[in-house]
């Protein structure tokens, strides 16, 4: 180890003003300095320090952890056959096809589907009103989901003949101009008739 | 005879209103003061033997129309007359089907779509014991249409003698009326469909979603 000169170490203890130096003391204290200034520049700590430091730092909470999960960057990789990819997208698109309905009534051979439709336009309420309800009003209510002014129902009626008129807002009663076929109702209106088929399903 | 004449004979005929099967199934749907008439037309109906329920319909059906008790008195009335012309049709065709209400019932509906005795005792004659309702029904629609009464049964008849039946007739009038919708003339439409037959087209399904849709049909709300 190199001694250092007493009155050097005065001076750079701040005992002694640089004044008293000589001149090669001098040329020694700038060296000295240059190196102090090169020390105080350096990382606090080496590499293997600041890895031992993290390790001893105390463990995180679980709800850390789990945000810290959560909200960072994560690469997913999927590893799928393509077969299965196949699957899967014809299965939701037959999930986005098929109605969210059920299978629908189960029909009787002496049964069949009717449907009725009209155009009113408006209308807050329109029913189909016949002898298959016994005249009897509010028993087959249609609706116009779309608001196009466009009314339906679809019924399970007995196989055979029927007669019918539509009631608009509950007051209005309109022969059906789509029947095609109609009867005199002996009130000076006509009736629509409707013949319902068999449906075997 | 005005309807009120009607009426007032009506009531004078009436029996007493205990001896009123349909009395109890009228009250609250027809107006109060065509009640008895109406229940008279049905004892006498009843007696006679026909069919009472399309006269219990017909009076229903008036009631929700918000019609005046003495046109559905005329209307009931007129409904009894049909159906009695309607079995006096079928005694002439056979005596087995005037005892069946449904072809009286299918006979009288094909009379008040302006079917003349005539040709409904023709194709009666030519479906003996079988349903005739479909048929008269074609022929109604085909002259509905403007096809000749006898065309029309002619088609009817040959669509029979090809082994069609049932609601298959109403497939042989529309697929005429089909053809004169897309130009034909009537007698090429009727020749045309006649070439076809027995295989006419028959109507389309439901679509699927109209099946699930489609709910049966639950009474509805009573009304005063």
């Amino acid at each position: 180890m190199t001694h250092i000169d007493p009155l050097l170490h005065r001076v750079l203890d701040g005992e002694s003003p640089s004044d008293d130096l000589t001149p090669p003391q001098r040329e020694q204290f700038a060296a000295l300095q240059s190196a102090v200034r090169l020390l105080a520049e350096a990382p606090a700590a080496s590499v293997a320090a600041r890895v031992m430091a993290e390790v001893r730092r105390p463990p995180r909470s679980l709800g850390h952890r789990v945000a810290q999960w959560l909200t960072e960057r994560h690469a997913v990789t999927i590893a799928v056959r393509p077969v299965w990819s196949l699957a899967l997208a014809a299965a939701l698109a037959a999930i986005a096809v098929i109605p969210a309905r059920g299978p629908g009534p189960v029909l009787g051979e002496q049964e069949g589907i009717a449907q009725f439709v009209g155009r009113f336009p408006g209308a807050k309420s329109v029913e189909v009103v016949g002898s298959f309800t016994d005249w009897r009003p509010g028993a087959v209510v249609l609706r116009d989901d779309d608001h196009d002014g466009i009314w339906r129902a679809s019924v399970v009626l007995p196989v055979g003949e029927h007669e019918y008129m539509f009631v608009v807002d509950g007051e209005r009663w309109i022969t059906d101009p789509l029947a095609g076929r109609y009867l005199d109702d002996g009130f000076g209106r006509q009736n629509a008739l409707l013949f319902v088929r068999p449906l075997a399903r | 005879m005005t309807a009120w004449r009607l009426v007032a004979c009506l009531l004078a005929a009436a029996p007493p209103l205990t001896a009123q099967g349909g009395f109890a199934r009228l009250a609250g749907r027809v107006p109060p003061p065509a009640l008895t008439a109406i229940d008279s037309i049905l004892v006498a109906a009843h007696r006679e033997g026909l069919p009472t329920e399309p006269l219990i319909e017909k009076a229903f059906e008036g009631g929700a129309k918000g019609v005046a008790p003495d046109k559905i008195v005329l209307a009931v009335s007129t409904s009894a007359s049909q159906l009695r012309s309607a079995r006096a049709l079928l005694r002439e065709a056979g005596e087995s089907q005037a005892t069946d209400p449904a072809e009286v019932i299918a006979v009288a509906a094909a009379l008040a779509r302006g079917l003349s005795p005539e040709l409904v005792g023709q194709l009666t004659a030519v479906l003996p014991g079988e349903p005739t309702g479909p048929a008269l029904h074609a022929v109604a629609d085909l002259v509905g249409h403007r096809f000749a009464e006898d065309s029309s049964v002619d088609l009817i008849v040959a669509a029979a003698q090809a082994g069609l039946r049932g609601l298959r007739f109403l497939d042989v009038a529309a697929a005429a009326v089909q053809d004169l919708q897309r130009g034909r003339s009537h007698a090429a439409a009727l020749a045309h469909v006649t070439s076809l037959l027995p295989n006419v087209p028959p109507p389309p399904r439901p679509a699927p979603a109209a099946v699930s849709r489609a709910r049966r049909v639950q009474p509805g709300p009573e009304r005063p």
